[in-house]
């Protein structure tokens, strides 16, 4: 007998096309003393190797006012972000997690694999850059080879 | 603003006459947990035993409720006990807000009654209470209540009790829990 619950995930993957705006629908709980105001933040993150990583470019910001309340209040927020497309040096297409926190605080919430974008257009940009690697080798190729030709040469010498 | 309140049961109080100590030195079972406690007539207080070390009877309990409260808002904090004995006059009901930890209770908030019992050879039962008005500066740690009856004429011995984490305090700061994405769309 398993002794574990399956749980469907929270949210699901959806499509966007780069330059979308996406709102995104937050609630909570929350007490606090007296009015004031907090700053939530929504985007898109990556992950690899080295850990997950947000795409700054695409981060919306929203500001919702708390009215003071001692005891729990539900409380639920839109934030809109823009996935700035790659050419404004913004998202790539590919498939990215879902952040969203409250700034100064611990309160946040994430899912991996969510958001889907695709629709940047193949520029000069990304050619030159999908060759960046290639020609790197091929200039550290011209270095590395006049040496070790003046070093084959010296050892002649000797 | 909602008044909130926190109610403790400070058992029975005896009276203290001049030179004579209600209770001699010895063990005694609590009559609320069973447990055999020592009395020292000198510092009048109840001790248990652990490792072969007395010590004081704690006079701090879990809270049996939790009350949220925040800067402006008023709290009130009811005390029942009985006592029988002589009459006395000024003994005094003293209410602490405050954050009780390894040395001690640190007193943030408090308020104090003077009471006057009349002399009586059966338990009577008396109530007491004190309204505090939470301030701006309460900190958020400041969770621990305890109250106390003493002194007078003749004394009464300090009879404590008091609750941790009794109250959930809301700061400048707000507090967020249960934190979750909805939903999200294309706007």
């Amino acid at each position: 007998m398993l002794d574990m619950v399956l749980a469907p995930m929270a949210l699901s993957v959806k499509e966007f096309n780069a330059g979308d705006t996406v709102r995104v629908t937050v609630s909570f709980s929350y007490t606090v003393g007296i009015n004031t105001t907090v700053r939530l933040l929504a985007g898109p993150y990556y992950t690899n190797i080295f850990g997950k990583h947000l795409v700054d470019s695409c981060v919306g910001r929203a500001d919702i006012s708390l009215a003071a309340a001692s005891t729990p209040t539900q409380q639920s927020a839109d934030i809109d972000f823009t996935l700035v497309p790659k050419s404004l040096g913004g998202i790539e297409n590919g498939t990215y997690g879902l952040r969203v926190w409250v700034d100064g605080t611990n309160a946040g919430a994430e899912q991996d694999s969510v958001i889907v974008v695709s629709g940047n257009t193949s520029g000069g940009g990304d050619m030159f850059s999908s060759m960046m690697p290639m020609l790197m080798m091929v200039m550290m190729l011209g270095m590395v080879m006049p040496m070790t030709q003046q070093m084959g040469a010296g050892g002649e010498e000797a | 603003m909602e008044l909130k309140t926190l109610a403790l049961d400070l058992g029975s109080v005896g009276v203290l006459q001049d030179g004579v100590v209600s209770l001699a030195a010895g063990w005694y079972i609590d009559p609320r947990t069973g447990v055999r406690v020592f009395y020292d007539p000198n510092s009048q207080n109840f001790y248990t035993m652990s490792g072969g070390v007395y010590i004081p009877l704690g006079y701090m309990n879990p809270a049996p409720k939790q009350v949220s409260i925040g800067p402006g808002e008023k709290l009130k904090i009811t005390i029942s006990y009985k006592y029988s004995g002589p009459a006395v006059s000024g003994a005094l009901e003293r209410y602490c807000v405050g954050v009780y930890g390894a040395f001690g209770f640190n007193e943030t908030l408090v308020g104090e009654n003077t009471r006057s019992l009349p002399a009586s050879t059966t338990p009577l039962s008396y109530t007491g209470s004190y309204t505090f008005t939470i301030p701006a500066s309460v900190g958020s740690d400041w969770d621990d209540i305890y109250c106390k009856i003493y002194g007078g004429s003749p004394g009464v011995p300090q009879t404590l009790f008091g609750y941790e984490n009794a109250l959930v305090i809301a700061g400048k700061d707000p507090s967020i829990s249960e934190f979750a994405i909805v939903d999200f769309a294309k706007v």
